[in-house]
C-alpha cells in the first residue's frame, strides 16, 4: 500500500483550478502516471477538477513537456486505470489547455467562452423555457390574426387589461401574430443557442466524467457515497458475479470492484437536446423553404400544381413536380346511417407536362397523396352545380352558391327561373342542399314541394315544369404543400421519443472493497434512488457469508474486468 | 341495447366500488389498524379496474373503434389510467403511498365522467373524417396515460410542498387531525400517505426523520411518475404531430390544445433541468410541478371548455367540420 496521507499538492495550477460547471472549455481527464500515487484518495475531490480555462497564464507555468500531454490525452479515451498500476486518480494538476491562446489572441478567445459560459447557464435556460411557455399562453389567450381594428376593440387603451396590456403592446410586439413574432421567434433561437452551448460545456464533459471506470481505494470515500453498507465476512469476487447477474458491468482489480450500468442514460440527454435541435433545425427548414397552397376543384376540372403553390420563405425552390397537371376525377362522399359524413374522397390522376397519367389515387382526410415532394390533402368540399333536365331538356347545369358560411353546417342552394330571366321580378324553383345526397325543391311561391336524390332519376312536376335532378356535381377542396423540412423533423422526432425513453434509466454505479474479511460497498444513481437502494440491498442479501476466512485466499481470480 | 344496459352496469358498479374505496381509505387514515380493510380496499380497485377495462371493451364493441373521440371516453380512459398506475407497484410486491393518490383521482374522474354533467355527450357513436386514423389510438391513449402519469407525479409535489410548507410554518404541527379543520384535497392523500408509511417503519424513532424520510420518498417517487409521465407525454405530442401531417397539412399548427401540451411539456422540462441542479431540487422543483398540475388541467379541459381550434371533437358542444 502506498502512503494514505491524502495531502494536497500545494501546486499553483490546482489553486487556479476551476470548477467542472462553470468551466465553460473542458480539457479531458488525464491518464495518471503511477508518479502521482499520493493522491489517490482524493478521488472525490479530483473528480469534480479535471478541467479548467485555458488561459494564457498557465501555460506560462508549465512546461512544454506537459502541454504536448495533455494534447495527447485530449484524443484519447477517458478511460485510465485498466493500465498503470489502478491509482484511478485524475491528477488535479493535469488542468490546463493545449497550445495557443496566449497575449491578445488570449482574450479573443475567451469572449466566446465567456458568451457559451452565458449561454449555459442554467438558470437562464430556465428562464428562457418559462418565457416561452408563458407567450404560448399569450399566444393562446389574444385572438391570433385578426385585423388591427380587432385589437383596437378588444384592447381598448381607456380600459387596459390589467391596469397597463392595451392594442399598443400587441400590435408593437407583433404578438396578433405570436408564433412569427420575433419575440418569440428570437427566443426560440436563443434557447436553441442554450441547448449547444449546454450540451457542449456542461453536458459532454459530465459524460465524459461518468465514462471513466474507476476504482475507490479508500473505505472512507465509499463509505461516503449515497448507499453504502458494510458485509462482514465476504468476498468481493462473490458481489462481482452476483452484480454481474443483476446486469451490471463488473471491473475487479485486486481488492476492489467498480461495477456500473445504464451507463446510456448520461448520453441520453445530450440526445434529447441534439433531437431537439434536429427539430428546430426542421422546423426552420419547414419555414424558410415550403410551398403552400390551396384550391377548390370542381369534379371534373384540372388544375396545375404549380399554379396553386405559393412560396413561404426565401428558400422555396419549385421543382419539376410543379408542373403536373392534377385531374379530379370524381368527388364523394361517405354517410353514416344518421346521415352524418363518414369520409370524403377524391379521385385524383396526375398527368405529367404531355398529358400521360403518372399516378392514380383516391385521397380522402387522413390518407393524402404524394407525389414528387409534393402532398395534396382532402381538407373542404362544396357544391359545385346541379345538373338537371328540364322537361325531359338538358341536361342544363345550375350552379350552387353557398349559403351559410358561418356555422357548423353547409348549405348551398340554387335557383331554376320559371319565366324569362330579364323581367325585373323573376320567379322559379328553389333547390337548396346540405350535401351532394338530398336536394330539397320548393315552388314559386317558396312552399315545400319535395326531395329527390340526385340519382333516382325520379321526375318532380313543379307548376307544370318536369324536372328530372341527373346529378349533383360537387368540388374538392384540396391543400397542396411541398415541405423539405419533414424529414429532418421526423427524424427529430424519432431521436427525441428514443433518447427520452433512454433518459429513463438510471446510471447506477457500485464501488466495493475487500477490507480484511469484510466488504465494504458504496453506491450512488443518478435517477432512480429508491429502487437503486432496494436492489442493492437485495443483491447484498444474496452475497454468501464465508465461514472460513482461509477460503478467501484461495479464490483465484475467476472474474476480471 | 344491450350494450348500453351493459355500459351502465359497468359505469354504476365501478363507481360504487371505488367510492366504497374512498371510505376505507379515509376509516384507514382515522385508525390504522385494519390490516384487511386495507387489503379490501386493494381488491376493491382491481375489481374497478376491471369494470373500466369492461367498460372501455364494450364500448369499443358497441362503437366499432377504441372510443378515445370525446372528452366523456377520454375521462374514462383517464381513470383507467389512474387505476393502471396504482396496480403497477401491487402487481410488484410495492407496498408505497401510491394508492393514497392514485384511488382519489381515479374515483374523481370517474365520477366527474357518469356524472350528469356530460349525460348529453355519452351517446357520440360517429367518428368524424379527421378522427378516423390508427394514430387516434397511439395519439390519444398515450397523451391521457401522459396526463394521469404527470398529474399523479405532481399530485405528489403538491404532497411533498404541504409537507415541508408544514414544517415551515409549524402552525397545524400539533394539530394531527387535519380533517376536521380543512377541505384540501392534498392535504387528505398526505394523512393518508402518512397513515400507510407510518405502517410499513416499524421503528419510530423521532418524527422529524420520519418526516424527512417521507419527502425523500415523495420527492424521489414523483420523480419517477413525473418521468415516465414525460415520456408518454412526448410520444404523445410527437405521435401527434405526425398525424397532423397527414391529416391537416402540417405537423405544427399550433392549435390551442397543440400549444397547450406543448406549454405542459415546457413545465415539466423545466422541471427536470432544475432538478439537475442539486441547490435547487426538491422544493423548487416541486413548486413547478404544481405549476404543472394546473397546466395539464388548462391543457385537457380548458382548451376543451373554449371548444376552440381543430382540436375541438371532445369539446361539449360537439362540432363537426371537416
Amino acid at each position: 500500500m502506498e502512503t494514505l496521507n491524502p495531502t494536497k499538492p500545494s501546486t499553483p495550477s490546482l489553486l487556479k483550478t476551476h470548477f467542472l460547471k462553470s468551466s465553460p472549455l473542458i480539457n479531458s481527464t488525464i491518464k495518471l502516471k503511477p508518479q502521482i500515487r499520493s493522491l489517490y484518495n482524493r478521488r472525490t475531490l479530483s473528480l469534480t477538477i479535471t478541467c479548467k480555462l485555458k488561459t494564457s497564464k498557465d501555460i506560462k507555468n508549465k512546461d512544454k513537456n506537459v502541454s504536448r500531454k495533455i494534447l495527447l490525452s485530449d484524443l484519447a479515451p477517458p478511460v485510465s486505470e485498466e493500465s498503470g498500476s489502478g491509482n484511478g486518480v485524475v491528477p488535479p494538476k493535469a488542468a490546463g489547455g493545449g497550445g495557443g491562446g496566449g497575449g491578445p489572441l488570449g482574450f479573443v478567445k475567451r469572449l466566446p467562452r465567456r458568451v457559451l459560459s452565458v449561454l449555459s447557464n442554467l438558470p437562464l435556460a430556465i428562464g428562457e423555457m418559462f418565457a416561452i411557455a408563458a407567450l404560448m399562453a399569450l399566444g393562446t389567450f389574444i385572438d391570433q390574426g385578426e385585423a388591427p381594428d380587432f385589437y383596437f376593440q378588444k384592447y381598448p387603451e381607456e380600459n387596459p387589461v390589467l391596469g397597463f396590456f392595451t392594442w399598443r403592446w400587441i400590435l408593437t410586439l407583433g404578438f396578433d401574430h405570436m408564433f412569427s413574432s420575433p419575440v418569440f421567434l428570437g427566443l426560440l433561437a436563443l434557447l436553441g443557442a442554450s441547448l449547444m452551448a449546454c450540451t457542449y460545456t456542461t453536458q459532454i464533459p459530465l459524460v465524459k466524467v461518468a465514462r471513466r471506470w474507476n476504482f475507490l481505494h479508500s473505505a472512507e470515500t465509499i463509505r461516503k457515497q449515497e448507499f453504502s453498507d458494510i458485509l462482514p465476512r465476504a468476498s468481493v469476487q462473490d458481489l462481482g458475479v452476483i452484480l454481474m447477474g443483476a446486469g451490471y458491468e463488473v471491473f475487479l482489480k485486486g481488492p476492489s470492484l467498480y461495477a456500473f450500468k445504464g451507463l446510456a442514460s448520461r448520453f441520453a440527454p445530450i440526445g434529447v437536446h441534439l433531437a431537439m435541435l434536429l427539430i428546430m433545425a426542421g422546423g426552420t427548414l419547414s419555414a424558410a423553404g415550403s410551398f403552400r397552397g390551396s384550391v377548390t376543384v370542381p369534379q371534373g376540372l384540372n388544375f396545375v400544381v404549380g399554379d396553386v403553390l405559393a412560396p413561404t420563405g426565401f428558400l422555396s425552390t419549385p421543382t419539376e413536380a410543379f408542373n403536373t397537371e392534377v385531374h379530379v376525377n370524381r368527388f364523394y362522399m361517405d354517410f353514416y346511417d344518421s346521415g352524418e359524413v363518414s369520409q370524403f374522397h377524391t379521385d385524383l390522376s396526375l398527368l405529367d407536362f404531355d398529358g400521360k397519367e403518372v399516378l392514380r389515387k383516391t385521397i380522402s382526410v387522413n390518407d393524402p397523396l404524394r407525389y414528387g415532394g409534393i402532398t395534396i390533402y382532402q381538407t373542404d368540399w362544396s357544391f359545385s352545380a346541379l345538373q338537371i333536365l328540364k322537361n325531359d331538356e338538358g341536361p342544363f347545369n345550375l350552379a350552387m352558391a353557398p349559403l351559410k358560411i358561418n356555422g357548423d353546417k353547409k348549405l348551398f342552394g340554387t335557383f331554376l327561373p320559371a319565366e324569362d330571366v330579364n323581367s325585373p321580378n323573376v320567379k322559379g324553383i328553389s333547390m337548396l342542399a346540405r350535401d351532394l345526397q338530398s336536394i330539397v325543391l320548393y315552388d314559386q311561391d317558396g312552399k315545400f314541394v319535395g326531395v329527390r336524390r340526385p340519382n333516382s332519376k325520379l321526375p318532380i312536376v313543379i307548376d307544370g315544369t318536369k324536372i328530372v335532378i341527373e346529378d349533383a356535381i360537387g368540388s374538392s377542396g384540396l391543400q397542396l404543400k411541398t415541405d423539405p423540412g419533414v424529414p429532418v423533423v421526423y427524424a427529430g422526432f424519432g431521436a427525441l421519443m428514443l433518447t427520452t425513453c433512454i433518459s429513463y434509466l438510471s446510471h447506477s454505479q457500485v464501488w466495493a472493497l475487500q477490507d480484511g474479511t469484510a466488504v465494504i460497498v458504496g453506491g450512488k444513481t443518478n435517477r432512480a434512488k429508491a429502487v437503486f437502494e432496494d436492489e442493492v440491498n437485495r443483491l447484498l442479501d444474496h452475497v454468501p457469508e464465508i465461514v472460513e476466512s482461509s477460503s478467501l485466499s484461495k479464490q483465484s481470480d475467476i472474474i476480471s474486468g | 341495447m344491450i350494450f348500453s344496459t351493459l355500459e351502465h352496469i359497468l359505469t354504476h358498479i365501478s363507481f360504487s366500488v371505488v367510492s366504497i374505496v374512498i371510505t376505507i381509505h379515509l376509516i384507514t387514515l382515522l385508525a390504522d389498524e385494519f390490516v384487511e380493510l386495507y387489503d379490501s380496499s386493494e381488491k376493491g380497485m382491481i375489481t374497478t379496474f376491471f369494470c373500466i377495462t369492461g367498460l372501455l371493451v364494450t364500448r369499443w364493441i358497441f362503437l366499432g373503434h377504441l372510443p378515445l373521440s370525446d372528452l366523456y371516453e377520454s375521462l374514462i380512459f383517464l381513470s383507467w389510467s389512474f387505476s393502471i398506475i396504482h396496480m403497477v407497484p401491487y402487481f410488484k410486491k410495492h407496498k408505497n403511498f401510491l394508492s393514497a393518490i392514485t384511488a382519489p383521482s381515479t374515483f374523481f374522474t370517474q365520477g366527474f365522467a357518469t356524472s350528469g354533467l356530460l349525460t348529453d355527450m355519452h351517446q357520440s357513436e360517429i367518428l368524424v373524417p379527421a378522427l378516423q386514423s390508427q394514430w387516434l389510438m397511439m395519439h390519444v391513449s398515450m397523451m391521457i396515460l401522459g396526463y394521469a402519469a404527470l398529474l399523479c407525479g405532481s399530485l405528489f409535489s403538491v404532497a411533498f410542498l404541504v409537507i415541508t410548507f408544514r414544517k415551515i410554518i409549524r402552525i397545524f404541527d400539533k394539530s394531527n387531525n387535519l380533517l376536521n379543520n380543512s377541505f384540501f384535497f392534498s392535504e387528505i392523500q398526505y394523512m393518508a400517505e402518512r397513515k400507510n408509511v407510518l405502517r410499513n417503519i416499524s421503528f419510530l424513532s423521532s418524527r422529524n426523520y420520519y418526516r424527512f424520510q417521507l419527502i425523500q420518498q415523495l420527492d424521489d417517487w414523483g420523480y419517477r411518475i413525473i418521468s415516465i409521465g414525460f415520456i408518454f407525454l412526448t410520444i404523445g405530442i410527437l405521435s401527434g404531430a405526425v398525424w397532423a401531417n397527414e391529416a391537416w397539412g402540417s405537423y405544427w399548427n399550433w392549435d390551442p390544445k397543440e400549444t397547450w401540451a406543448f406549454i405542459t411539456w415546457t413545465i415539466f422540462a423545466i422541471y427536470f433541468h432544475i432538478r439537475t441542479n442539486k441547490k435547487l431540487e426538491g422544493f423548487h422543483s416541486a413548486i413547478v410541478a404544481s405549476i404543472g398540475f394546473l397546466l395539464i388541467w388548462i391543457c385537457y379541459f380548458g382548451v376543451n371548455l373554449l371548444g376552440i381550434g381543430l382540436h375541438s371533437y371532445g369539446s361539449f358542444t360537439l362540432t363537426i367540420s371537416i
